[in-house]
């Protein structure tokens, strides 16, 4: 049986880390009501984008339209672009991105394709890295958190179209968590490359069916048009998965917060009941003594 | 009430306007053009420039944006901007501070804004 001493020491250990994740607990909430915002007033733009790219590859001809909207034609080489935390403590939040690319990956390859990825995201990166290190194109981190920004975004843009224009992959994926509410996340993969044809608005029939006029010209707009979309969905993602990360956070720091404070009553109770033991067997001491005399 | 063409100007930090009008002037990297309701389907790149919004044959509304695209589609007009500014409710001492401590590119920007207010 521990000691009187031993318990109180537990106690106050554990009420100090109650104190830390009630902490954390707060500041991810605080966080995440700006992060949240930026998320949801962000989904408009991506996706009204997505819904013009999506009308656009739905009507485009493999032939001659560019390759980042149809794809180079082939299934060969896929990229996942994978989106995790810097940072853990947020629950299971980097293990669902974690197991979502390993069980892609899986797939791939028992398909016979070759799989390489872009990490996003010191966490995953550091979780598959023995796996799957040497496949690596790229890794980006700090960007996540409470400042998004929009350049980010176009940077790991740019890598994937020029990385897309090197030849080095066929088909991009992105695989990030997408906020729904503040206790749950979605684990979403989303194809970039090419675009996937948009089937969803059949409302729109009539819309989908008349071809547009173009300004400047087709080739000329798609151009300028494709490596946008690209940083718009990007922007879109990070957004999300922030939001998304401070959400787990807050959730996963107040389960433990309260996990800590069950633990601290039981605690309390077992050190009283020793206490009391002691004290009663210290009486039973002095009266047998007495007794004895 | 003549008729009319649902107007959104949407920016990824936020929606910036979505209304009613009868004419958006929206500036095409080929030019300004006008779309009126009814308009054929059009798919086109924008440069920086005034979007304008007529009601009544008058302007009552502007807004600043720094390229985009506008998809306009039967009854409706969908401009995306990455960056707008809606020149109605800014104010050139404002957006004067803002430019300075702004990086080059939006700063450049905004001072465009500002050549537009006056």
């Amino acid at each position: 049986m521990a000691s009187l001493k031993d318990l109180k020491t537990r106690i106050n250990s554990v009420k100090s880390t109650q104190k830390i994740t009630a902490a954390m607990k707060m500041v991810a909430a605080a966080k995440l009501r700006r992060a949240q915002d930026a998320a949801e007033s962000g989904r408009p733009y991506s996706t009204r984008m997505r819904q013009v790219i999506g009308n656009l590859a739905s009507k485009a001809d493999a032939a001659s339209a560019p390759q980042l909207l149809v794809g180079n034609g082939k299934d060969q080489t896929h990229l996942l672009v994978v989106m995790s935390a810097d940072r853990g403590l947020c629950g299971g939040f980097n293990g669902t991105v974690t197991r979502q690319t390993r069980a892609e990956a899986a797939r791939l390859r028992a398909e016979n394709k070759t799989v390489k990825l872009l990490m996003v995201g010191r966490k995953s990166a550091d979780a598959l890295r023995r796996e799957f290190g040497d496949l690596y194109l790229d890794q980006y981190e700090g960007l996540q958190g409470t400042s998004v920004s929009y350049s980010d975004a176009a940077k790991i843009a740019e890598t994937i179209r020029t990385g897309f224009e090197a030849g080095e992959f066929d088909v991009c994926t992105l695989i990030f968590n997408k906020f729904k509410n503040a206790i749950t996340q979605e684990i979403t993969l989303t194809q970039l490359i090419p675009a996937e044809v948009d089937n969803s608005d059949a409302a729109d029939g009539d819309a989908a069916t008349v071809s547009y006029e173009y300004e400047p010209e087709e080739d000329e707009l798609l151009a300028s048009l494709l490596p946008r979309n690209l940083s718009t969905q990007m922007y879109g993602a990070l957004l999300e998965s922030s939001a998304a990360e401070l959400a787990a956070r807050m959730t996963a720091m107040d389960n433990a917060t309260r996990n800590a404070g069950e633990l601290i009553d039981r605690l309390t109770l077992v050190y009283n009941r020793t206490r009391q033991a002691n004290i009663t067997s210290e009486l039973i001491e002095i009266i047998s003594g007495a007794e004895a005399i | 009430m003549a008729e009319t063409t649902q107007l959104e100007l949407v920016t990824p930090a936020r929606i910036m306007a979505q209304q009613a009008v009868e004419m958006v002037v929206a500036p095409g990297v080929e030019g300004l053009f006008g779309v009126l309701p009814r308009h054929a389907p059009l798919l086109a790149d924008l440069t920086r420039g005034v979007v304008e919004l007529y009601q009544n044959g008058k302007v009552t509304d502007r807004f600043m944006i720094d390229g985009g695209l506008a998809d306009v589609s039967g009854a409706s007009v969908t401009i995306l901007a990455e960056r707008a500014i809606h020149l109605g409710s800014a104010d050139a001492a404002q957006l004067k501070t803002q430019a300075a401590d702004a990086s080059d590119d939006e700063a450049d920007f905004l001072n465009a804004a500002i050549g537009a207010l006056s």
